[in-house]
């Protein structure tokens, strides 16, 4: 059995290192890029949404280099993330892709007892024992975690950074430098050495950067190539950005729903402007604007891909989250006509407007 | 319990005596009810006018989906959003000033486990920031369709207005009975051809939305089989072949209708209605098409657009194809081996 | 005495515009030209033309780009600032009617509506996926009635009961018009349904849920055509209100950010002067393979050496680029 999964951003990256631990062969996914995304979105039908493409691209990739199972997570909210495992098989193999779908669903779809044969099934073909198992895994869930935290250390530091881009170089020399390693122990002491790096940058504290809430669909928050890599554009215009939703956000996330105390905080910022579950992270997003909003946050940009139904509502919806002293939120829908030009216009017009925006209410002040 | 929990009932209690004060107040002058013919309105409307026809609530419903009220949807609403979810805010901007209360309930769940798309979540979000000046809105939720909890909701629904529990009970059980003798689905006889015509009522079933397909296609001499003819039992036979059960419920109810239909060999040829960017149909459209890969099969995209011209021509050439497949025999197919499929966008 | 001069380039995809504004904002000349998809050649035309109006005693001394081309005039011919259009379009009007609070933009392939407060942007949309709400949609439908675009407008006015077009989506619209003209509907009926829809989805999908406060202005290359200016005004119930400059604003708005700049900054522009327009420009793609994000980079050459280059995500191909150019600097200041 050889492994593939799709590109998630730091998810891979975790899956990497796990796979890596526990001895199981496995393929590891192309950073997505447009070309995958082309091939993906010929294989797909034609309105679905932009993850569904970019998965598509990125398994036939796979499959091509030898993958023969395929790992998906499933998921229960009502939008089409969770039928992706019903179509994705049925037209990879239509156009020739021969491969197992594996999803690890919510217990609440397809049973305990289901769910624990399938993780079974991956887990059996390793030859390590149970303890190094389940080392691996909290190692994995411990690399995900300082990689998330890094970006989110990196994103915040370039707004108050002496020498200009210095947080975004690392950053980078970071990740290109975990690409090289295999070994999880070498990732996991990369990551510990660039958290230094980067709390030892030099900062002027007395910097009043812009800040902006990112907000959106999960797949766009999580893998940088589904918004066009906009945080490392912000981190160029020394901008603050922050996002709630990282995939070791998500995860545990997970792990508080079955006792209702999951993000707590930011469900009783939604629950005025969204009293019940939308699906997707549409509550998240309204909270979650809503809290920046209260902490003094310039703006919001919120992302998905085009026809994303939850974020749809939550666009709907965010007027009231913005009446009452105004907060500007630019939403930008992503799809792979995309065109960077008009992207980017309007990304540097918001900062503009942000910018001129606190000029203004400093005269005032 | 937390604190903010606490809050949040004493909040909900004081919400709730404020709103059965102010529903007193609407009580004394007379009070009208008015029922956005939207979305899933002809699955519940029999039931919903009969509950508050039968409580003495003047009932007005909005006319039949027509230019006017889409063009007041289209300038009322995101623009991201689907064509029937417009269309549902023209209709709920034509009530606005007609009616003191409008009837939007939140479709949840309509089974457990079996939701409906995100959009129907939000519905009342999105109604409310996008259309100003608005009556008060019953929006109470709706997790499934057992009596049970229909009773429940309609309890809850009312109990707005007034407290006697006893006229619920007598106009619910009637609102039942009304609503249980009416059946939606649609089943031609006495056609030469016949094709399933698969799609979200809120399409199938509004003539505007759906250029008159129906007409159009009796017209061109084919007849008409919709889902909701086909029995629950044989669409949770077919839709058992997925690889898990779908948690959106029409889809389940469409993909299972079309499937048995295909099986049962009694229709020529499926014609999918969707709307543009419709989430569900872009996935179910695809998966069903790959289930029924030798029957005729065609998607009709609607848009608000005023060409009918385009979709005449498509039903003309889909029935044509149908005539020619019969005349020729059923494994025959002019276009080589894989039966035409068509998709048609407007 | 010289003249100080200041020079705003707006590299679009249908037009390419050149103004020189005076040290007061006053536009002394305005150039628009197609860039008919060659834009350094009409880059370099541009800036000649311009060279031959310039009197003796004038002097360029700042230069500001906008428009999607704005990188590519930037290398060429060296810009102090960098705007994107949405700024550069909110910058002249501000110039033109101080308290503008609603700006209308319609361009060959994009449209814009920008909010203004106080003379600063409150907000804005833009639409850059629908080719129904562009000037060349109009363009290329009065090509298809044969009628000359300046004249548009005027069959519009000539209208006695316009036709309904949908004007969701330039495809759409275009079959519709076609079958309405075969229904045998008069030309101007057409073009002015072909208006009012160009207004509606404009309002449909970039001002929708906005109010659109007067003064209301009206520009880019569109706001030639009394036909949507008049569709516009019936459908806000409100008078809209045309600069005289309307076709070049984005590059006056450039110009006039350029002269903020340099008096704020004191600095000695960054333009390479005429005599840099002469080199061979060139430009090329290509694919880099340094890591796994397969980046596609632009290479910008002058006389076969490597002026600017972008498109890349970590930046190493245009540091390269920079280095050589303080380099250069130093060398001159030594």
């Amino acid at each position: 059995m050889v492994i593939t999964f799709p590109p998630m951003g730091n998810v891979s990256l975790a899956a990497r290192a796990f796979f890596e631990a526990v001895q199981i062969p496995y393929v590891s996914p192309q950073k997505a890029n447009k070309q995958m995304l082309q091939a993906g979105a010929a294989l797909s039908p034609d309105e679905i949404c932009l993850p569904f493409k970019v998965f598509m691209g990125s398994f036939a990739d796979s499959i091509k280099a030898g993958a023969d199972t395929v790992l998906l997570t499933g998921s229960c909210g009502p939008c089409r993330f969770g039928e992706y495992c019903e179509l994705q098989p049925k037209l990879l193999k239509k156009n020739g892709f021969n491969a197992e779908m594996l999803v690890i669903d919510a217990p609440k779809a397809i049973g305990r007892k289901e769910l624990c044969r399938r993780i079974r099934s991956i887990l059996e073909t390793s030859p390590v024992s149970g303890a190094s198992k389940f080392k691996a895994f909290r190692q994995a869930l411990h690399i995900l975690s300082l990689a998330d935290g890094l970006n989110e250390k990196a994103r915040e530091a370039a707004g108050y950074e002496k020498n200009r881009g210095e947080s975004k170089r690392l950053l980078e020399a970071c990740f290109k430098q975990l690409d090289s390693v295999r070994l999880p122990d070498d990732m996991q002491a990369i990551l510990l050495r660039y958290h230094e790096k980067i709390d030892f940058i030099r900062k002027d504290i007395n910097k009043k950067p812009i800040r902006i809430a990112l907000i959106g669909e999960i797949y766009s928050m999580i893998e940088p190539f589904a918004n066009l890599f906009i945080e490392d554009l912000l981190m160029e215009y020394g901008i603050v950005s922050k996002r709630l939703i990282t995939p070791s956000w998500w995860i545990k996330d997970l792990a508080e729903k079955p006792f209702g105390v999951h993000s707590a905080q930011i469900m009783k910022a939604a629950k005025p402007h969204l009293p019940y579950n939308a699906g997707g992270h549409a509550k998240e997003s309204l909270g979650f604007a809503q809290l920046c909003k209260n902490d003094g946050f310039d703006g919001a940009i919120q992302i998905y891909p085009l026809g994303c139904m939850p974020e749809i509502v939550a666009k709907a919806v965010l007027p009231s989250v913005q009446k009452e002293h105004g907060f500007p939120v630019l939403t930008l829908i992503i799809d792979e006509m995309t065109g960077e030009a008009g992207y980017l216009t309007r990304i540097e017009a918001f900062i503009d407007m942000l910018a001129e925006k606190r000029k203004r209410e400093a005269r005032t002040a | 319990m937390r604190r903010a929990d606490l809050n949040d009932f004493s909040a909900c209690i004081f919400e709730y005596f404020r709103r059965m004060q102010r529903s007193i107040e609407i009580m004394k002058s007379e009070t009208t009810v008015g029922i956005p013919k939207g979305l899933l309105f002809s699955y519940y409307h029999i039931f919903a006018e009969t509950l508050f026809d039968r409580l003495g609530f003047n009932v007005v419903i909005s006319p039949d989906t027509n230019k006017d009220i889409l063009e007041q949807g289209v300038k009322n609403c995101v623009d991201d959003a689907c064509l029937p979810i417009k269309v549902f805010h023209g209709h709920v901007n034509w009530l606005k000033t007609r009616c003191d209360v409008i009837l939007m309930p939140r479709f949840l769940s309509l089974e457990k486990g079996k939701k409906l798309c995100p959009m129907f979540c939000g519905l009342t979000e999105m109604v409310k920031n996008s259309i100003t000046h608005l009556p008060s809105i019953i929006d109470t939720p709706v997790f499934s369709l057992r009596t049970k909890d229909m009773y429940i909701w309609s309890l809850k629904a009312c109990g707005i207005f007034r407290q006697n529990r006893r006229d619920i009970d007598k106009a619910f059980s009637y609102a039942l009975l009304r609503q249980k003798e009416s059946s939606l689905g649609i089943c031609d006889t006495g056609y030469p051809l016949r094709v399933a015509l698969i799609g979200h009522a809120y399409i199938v079933h509004d003539a505007f939305v759906s250029m008159n397909v129906i007409r159009r296609l009796r017209a061109a001499g084919v007849g008409v089989v919709t889902a909701e003819s086909v029995s629950e039992n044989r669409i949770s036979q077919e839709s058992g072949r997925l690889f898990k059960p779908p948690f959106w419920y029409f889809a389940q109810a469409y993909f299972g209708a079309a499937v048995s239909l295909y099986r049962q060999g009694t229709v020529d040829g499926l014609i999918y209605l969707s709307s543009f960017s419709c989430g569900v149909d872009s996935v179910f459209a695809e998966l069903i098409r790959l289930e029924t890969e030798d029957l005729p099969f065609m998607v009709l995209k609607f848009d608000e657009h005023t060409g009918e011209a385009a979709v005449d021509t498509r039903i003309e050439a889909f029935a044509d194809m149908l005539k020619r497949r019969v005349q020729y025999g059923h494994h025959f197919s002019a276009y080589g081996q894989r039966q035409p499929c068509g998709e048609s966008v407007f | 005495m010289t003249q100080g001069l200041f020079l705003g380039v707006d590299v679009g995809s249908v037009s390419t515009n050149i103004v020189l504004a005076d040290s007061d904002g006053n536009v002394i000349e305005k150039l628009y030209l197609r860039t008919n998809g060659r834009p350094i050649k009409a880059i370099i035309n541009g800036m000649t033309a311009i060279k031959s109006v310039l009197g003796e005693n004038a002097r360029i001394i700042g230069t500001g780009t906008t428009g999607s081309g704005r990188r590519l005039a930037d290398a060429i011919i060296g810009a102090d600032v960098v705007k994107n259009e949405i700024t550069a379009h909110a910058a002249a009007a501000c110039h033109v009617v101080p308290n503008v609070r609603t700006i209308i933009e319609i361009g060959g392939q994009d449209s814009k509506l920008i909010l203004m407060n106080g003379g600063v942007v409150c907000d804005f949309s833009m639409n850059t996926v629908c080719a129904a709400g562009t000037g060349s949609f109009l363009d290329r439908q009065a090509s298809r009635l044969e009628i000359p675009i300046e004249e548009l407008g005027g069959y519009a006015l000539r209208s006695k009961s316009p036709v309904r077009i949908a004007g969701r989506c330039a495809v759409f619209a275009e079959s519709d018009m076609i079958s309405k003209q075969q229904a045998g509907h008069s030309n101007e009926d057409i073009i002015a349904g072909l208006c009012d829809a160009l207004v509606r989805n404009y309002m449909a999908t970039l001002a929708k849920g906005k109010e659109l406060c007067p003064p209301i202005l009206f520009q880019g290359g569109v706001a030639a055509n009394v036909g949507i200016r008049t569709a516009f005004e019936k459908a806000l119930n409100k008078k809209i209100v045309i600069p005289q400059h309307y076709d070049v604003m984005g590059a006056y708005g450039a110009a006039l950010l350029a002269r903020d700049e340099i008096t704020v900054s004191c600095r000695p522009t960054a333009f390479n002067g005429f005599e840099a327009l002469k080199r061979e420009f060139s430009s090329e793609s290509l694919s880099c393979d340094g890591c796994a994000n397969m980046c596609e980079v632009v290479r910008i050459t002058a006389d076969g050496k490597c002026i600017a280059h972008w498109g890349d995500r970590c930046g190493k191909w245009g540091a390269a680029v920079q280095e050589r150019e303080t380099g250069k600097k130093e060398a001159l200041r030594q």
